[in-house]
């Protein structure tokens, strides 16, 4: 069960850090014609469950407290596109920022589909259909 | 949820300053043969609130190109002066076309975010039905 539990965790989190992105990329595109404005963009998922923040507690042994994963961890940075740049100092790509929130979709559409999939899992294990 | 309703607010002043841009376009185009019309031109900038750096786009000040006007030679017009020259408009029917597409892919740009943003939303609150 509690196995079941950290998957919606998982879920709602990965979902978040798509919604996240998202308004970073709408923001990108809303300013692609803003002079001097630079493309952002968050660190990815998996990079952010990886990393080992100084606040991480070390686990040695199966009894050991594991530390949770904080959606904080992923940060904002500026995307440096080579090549992409303007004359008038703005970086975003039109192109880029699809292929990107077209992968922040299938990562929100993801995390949606093992929510529901783990919500309906837990409601077949309740005895309901 | 939260960023997705802001999203939806970016992407919808995105929209709003790229139509304000086509209308300006617009202005333009319909004026490129009005003797002494300088061509509108308008910037964008970031839209900063009390509470974040920035949530939007806006258009800037608007400002009148100072691009020398077109001698245009017609002894005949009522305009011209001693040597058969009047000014007409700064405007090169090219520039103002190019300008529109921009606007108009960037608009559609705006208009998918905003979809997207949407659709989620919607996905989202699919999960309360279940």
């Amino acid at each position: 069960m509690t196995q079941t539990v950290n998957v919606f965790q998982l879920a709602s989190q990965l979902a978040a850090h798509a919604t996240k992105r998202q308004s970073l990329i709408a923001l990108n595109v809303a300013n692609a014609d803003t002079p001097g404005y630079k493309a952002r963009d968050l660190t990815p998922f998996a990079d952010s469950f990886n990393s080992d923040s100084t606040m991480s507690l070390r686990t040695t042994r199966p009894g050991h407290l594991q530390s949770s994963f904080q959606p904080q961890n992923a940060e904002v940075v500026t995307e440096s596109n080579f090549g992409a740049e303007s004359p008038n100092g703005n970086s975003v790509s039109l192109e880029d920022q699809m292929v990107r929130a077209s992968e922040v979709r299938m990562q929100h559409d993801l995390a949606m589909g093992i929510y529901a999939k783990s919500l309906q899992i837990l409601r077949t294990s309740m005895g309901r259909s | 949820m939260t960023d997705l309703l802001s999203t939806m607010n970016a992407s919808a002043s995105g929209m709003a300053a790229q139509a304000a841009r086509l209308r300006l376009v617009s202005e333009n185009m319909a004026n490129a043969d009005t003797p002494g019309f300088h061509r509108k031109i308008v910037s964008f900038e970031a839209i900063n609130s009390m509470m974040s750096d920035d949530i939007g786009v806006q258009t800037g000040n608007l400002q009148l190109s100072q691009a020398p006007l077109n001698r245009v030679y017609d002894p005949g017009h009522p305009m011209a002066d001693a040597d058969g020259y009047y000014d007409g408009s700064n405007i090169d029917v090219m520039i103002e076309i190019a300008d529109a597409r921009e606007a108009q892919r960037s608009y559609e740009a705006n208009l998918r975010m905003f979809d997207q943003a949407r659709q989620m939303v919607s996905s989202t609150l699919e999960l309360l039905r279940r």
